[in-house]
């Protein structure tokens, strides 16, 4: 075999040759000294690049970046979380509960309106609007909520399942949005 | 499909676990950092850049695509930031595409340690000497050694994170070593 071109050689020092070029290359370098020569050239001048001097990055690198990523809330966020999460938990079930339809806050808020004119009346249509569609949730809700209880034996286990889940869904969710509130602080 | 270990930490750090991309950074932190601060040749640029290169990885986790190795998809986001700072700052860092300025004229430049009796040089120091030429030569070749030596990647790879034809890759590594070997001949170095 004639000496392969320069470049060859070098690729088959990186590994990057296959097959037969690979053999005929290693080949022509044990009968060959001015290409072997070349070789061994090339083949220390690998080692020392594949040992770098190390550059070491500064050990506060990594932790840095993880603060960055993962802002740490402060400590009292997850109590207030839970708390805020908790009161709202709560007053929902217990107006599904006791069933406050026959609240008299819209009647009152109609009569307001009645004697008004202009934006205050739509302002108060528009809150009417919105009360009234909360107040069939809840009615829907409750209705939901006798059917279980007088469905099975197990309803009480299914609404007690149901009322830790809601509430730890609450407290995720609080959580997670007073987290990232706080990260895009920073 | 079998997950490689990068990407059992991967799949991890996608559901929560904070521990798996700690892991998965101080896999790579000196490997990046080391390939980042050859290339900018600032120790606060490096850092800035290493530190945008993670946040970047984490930000992007979602796309990336299991088929393919995580290596080569992180260099390669890597190598974007490298080039985007190099290119934002050509008037503080050589141009990517300088061919008037040849590796001989940078390895003349002021900014090479240049010693005399090398031969009485040890291994070590021969090869801090090698990595300061490294440092000194082209960026467009440079770019090349540091992904092959320090990344330790294939030529395919490296083609496919600088966007290169494979040619044009084992040319420009070709290229490299030769002007290192010459100018370590040249210096009486043993290479």
């Amino acid at each position: 075999m004639a000496c392969p071109p320069e470049h060859k050689i070098l690729e088959y020092l990186d590994g990057e040759t296959q097959g037969i070029e690979q053999s005929l290359i290693r080949d022509h370098l044990l009968t060959c000294p001015g290409c072997r020569r070349g070789a061994d050239s090339y083949a220390r001048l690998n080692q020392m690049l594949l040992q770098p001097a190390d550059i070491e990055p500064p050990a506060w690198l990594v932790p840095q970046i993880m603060k960055k990523i993962y802002p740490e809330l402060p400590k009292y966020t997850s109590i207030a979380a839970m708390i805020a999460a908790s009161f709202i938990f709560f007053v929902t079930w217990i107006y599904i509960y006791f069933d406050f339809s026959s609240s008299s806050l819209i009647q009152a808020l109609q009569l307001t309106a009645d004697r008004t004119s202009g934006w205050l009346v739509n302002a108060i249509k528009a809150i009417s609007a919105v009360y009234t569609s909360i107040q069939a949730a809840f009615k829907a809700s409750r209705a939901l909520l006798d059917m279980l209880l007088g469905l099975s034996p197990v309803a009480p286990w299914i609404i007690t399942f149901a009322l830790a889940f809601s509430g730890m869904l609450l407290f995720l969710t609080t959580r997670r949005l007073l987290k990232k509130s706080h990260g895009n602080k920073q | 499909m079998i997950l490689d270990e990068d990407q059992v930490l991967i799949k991890k750090t996608l559901k929560g676990d904070k521990k798996a991309f700690e892991e998965l950074m101080r896999k790579y932190e000196k490997k990046i950092f080391s390939f980042v601060i050859r290339m900018v040749r600032n120790e606060e640029v490096a850092i800035d850049l290493t530190q945008d290169f993670f946040i970047k990885v984490f930000t992007v986790l979602d796309k990336y695509n299991f088929e393919y190795k995580f290596s080569t998809w992180a260099y390669r986001i890597c190598y974007n930031l490298v080039i985007d700072h190099i290119r934002k700052n050509q008037g503080q860092v050589q141009s990517l595409d300088d061919d008037s300025v040849s590796a001989r004229d940078m390895l003349d430049s002021e900014n090479v340690i240049r010693q005399d009796g090398f031969s009485s040089l040890s291994q070590k120091e021969t090869r801090a000497y090698l990595w300061q030429m490294v440092e000194n030569i082209p960026p467009k070749f440079r770019e090349l050694i540091l992904l092959r030596y320090i990344q330790e990647l294939k030529y395919e790879e490296i083609a496919e994170i600088t966007d290169l034809p494979v040619g044009t890759v084992k040319n420009r590594i070709f290229k490299a070593k030769e002007i290192l070997k010459k100018e370590m001949e040249k210096d009486g170095l043993p290479a």
